[in-house]
């Protein structure tokens, strides 16, 4: 599956970098780098929200702090079926 | 406003000048509805058919340079985008017999047609387009060179086959083969395609106060005049507001540092390697020879490497790339690039030179001694370049290997090198790759083409000292950062 983490400046203002940091380290960790294909992307139009990350092209909205929960129900829980 | 003697160059330029004026006064709201009117306010229409196109062109253009979608309803991947408000559709039939038909007796070009679409009408030979299948025999087959090959510019452009033509004319990219090179961009004749742009990112974190380095490729000496050294250009960077501004030819030096070690290891054990600086290079061998990605040189690119130093010094920093590149845009947001101190964005020289006019920012000349980049690191925007720094390296190190590379100078070139390599029959040892024709000093982000800038890039250059390019990195503590993805 594709994860995008949008990089415009809004989200990198709501720490999109450290949602990549710490989903990276995840996919590391949890040994799904064959899965998860992590690149940036443009601003979706979603500044309204927190950090925009798509799965497959579904958007969602993000705060850093919840990365490690978003990562184990969206991102495992897609990879576990 | 847009004047009527303006070229597709200066439209281009003028709606990036707009938006980056915008974005450093913090007006964006509403520019997609009111930027087209103050530049085209009508009624007269100046370089298209109406005021209405020009003005849903400009929309289009005013959103790619914020980054978007041109067209919100029709989202794509990738930076190269296509404009379908300015696509031409371009109505040719690509093959057309020419006065230079002598409607001679051997009739090969009739012969050659396997489609029957050939018939010989009073003056000349005639091919019916509806029965053309575009094969190209019988332009190959006419005695006199007859009959003209005019395939769409944006087509004959693609190296790798990604432009195809839709049932209504328009261009259409095929991403899944698309290598981001931008040679469309800068070989469509009405400026139909286009690519996205950080520019109001990295505009709006440099207001934010986020401290904002400036990282410029080696290629940008010259394209500014010879009165416009490395000097100039930190003090015009730092006048703009980013935080520093540092060479990438130090990057340059870095890598053919780390390249060469790669290679001599490489040639010991028999493998062979391509160079992984140019991103559209690389892009060509994950999409269409991906049983060599094993072959691609894990050293990082030039830009990454300047990246992680600075992110090295100041953790805090992003990093932004400013070159005569389109793939440096989508090395930023690849899945190999995103984390580990890699760059943030990348602009090109004509976005950068857009920020400069937006802010008022005069280049000024200056003495040619800012110098972070040996002049090995500096002609790695030049085709052989990288094989010049990474033989020096070779050289420093005390290295005795008798390596023999294909430069590649062009995306047909690279393609012709990487299908011998995939049949295990190119004789060299290594490949170095550069998709733009002559290297990036020809990228599609320059301010000016080769040809026009190279009397002062050499002249810039040739006032650079001699340093060596271990000595180089030394000087610039740049021997601790890791080199490898």
């Amino acid at each position: 599956m594709v994860v995008s983490i949008c990089i415009g400046s809004s989200c990198h203002l709501k720490g999109s970098r450290e949602v990549v940091r710490e989903m990276s380290a995840l996919v590391k960790e949890k040994q799904v780098e064959q899965e998860v294909e992590l690149i940036g992307s443009f601003c979706n139009g979603q500044c309204l929200g927190d950090v925009c990350v798509t799965i497959d092209g579904e958007i969602f909205s993000l705060k850093p702090e919840d990365t490690k929960e978003f990562f184990e129900k969206e991102i495992m829980g897609r990879i576990r079926g | 406003m847009l004047e009527a003697n303006y070229t597709l160059e200066n439209v281009k330029h003028v709606v990036l000048y707009e938006v980056a004026k915008r974005a450093f006064e913090g007006r964006m709201e509403e520019i997609e509805a009111t930027l087209p009117y103050e530049m085209a306010p009508g009624p007269k229409a100046n370089f298209r058919c109406c005021v209405y196109k020009e003005r849903e062109i400009l929309k289009e253009r005013i959103r790619l340079a914020q980054g978007k979608d041109p067209a919100p309803y029709r989202p794509r991947p990738g930076i190269v985008q296509i404009l379908r408000a300015a696509c031409e559709g371009c109505p040719i039939t690509r093959f057309s017999v020419t006065d230079n038909c002598q409607r001679c007796m051997s009739k090969k070009c009739q012969q050659a047609c396997r489609f029957g679409a050939i018939s010989m009408q009073r003056e000349r030979a005639y091919i019916d387009a509806d029965k053309c299948k575009e094969c190209g025999r019988c332009a190959e087959a006419c005695p006199y060179h007859a009959i003209a090959d005019l395939m769409r510019p944006c087509k004959r452009s693609c190296p790798v086959d990604a432009i195809s033509t839709g049932e209504d004319g328009i261009v259409n990219i095929d991403y899944e083969k698309c290598i981001q090179c931008g040679n469309c961009i800068k070989n469509c004749p009405f400026g139909a395609i286009s690519e996205k742009s950080f520019m109001v990112d990295v505009i709006k974190l440099i207001r934010a106060g986020i401290p904002v380095h400036a990282m410029v490729a080696p290629a940008v000496e010259g394209q500014f005049g010879k009165e416009i050294t490395m000097g100039s250009l930190a003090d015009a960077c730092k006048e703009l507001g980013f935080a520093s501004m540092i060479e990438v030819a130090l990057g340059g030096d870095m890598v053919a540092d780390s390249e060469a070690k790669e290679w001599a290891e490489a040639y010991e054990k028999g493998e062979k390697k391509t160079t992984s600086c140019c991103p559209a290079f690389v892009n060509m061998i994950h999409k269409h020879f991906p049983e060599l990605i094993g072959n691609i040189s894990t050293t990082v690119s030039p830009m990454q490497a300047v990246s992680r130093l600075l992110k090295q010094q100041d953790p805090a920093a992003v990093t932004v790339f400013v070159g005569p590149c389109v793939a440096k845009k989508n090395e930023v947001l690849f899945s190999h690039s995103i984390e580990g101190g890699n760059a943030d964005y990348a602009l090109t020289f004509d976005e950068l030179q857009a920020m400069f006019e937006a802010k008022g920012v005069v280049l000024k000349a200056k003495a040619n001694d800012f110098q972070q980049g040996s002049v090995y690191g500096k002609r790695f925007g030049n085709a052989g370049g990288v094989t010049k720094a990474v033989l020096r390296a070779f050289e420093e190190q005390g290295v005795k290997a008798d390596v023999t590379v294909k430069g590649c100078n062009g995306a047909l070139e690279c393609k012709n090198a990487l299908l011998l390599m995939k049949l295990g029959k190119l004789p060299a040892d290594f490949i170095e790759g550069m998709v733009c024709v002559g290297g990036c000093v020809n990228g599609p982000g320059s301010v000016k083409w080769e040809a026009e800038a190279k009397r002062d890039r050499d002249t810039l250059i040739g006032g650079a000292d001699s340093r060596g390019i271990q000595e180089n990195i030394a000087e610039q503590e740049a021997d601790r950062v890791p080199m490898h993805r």
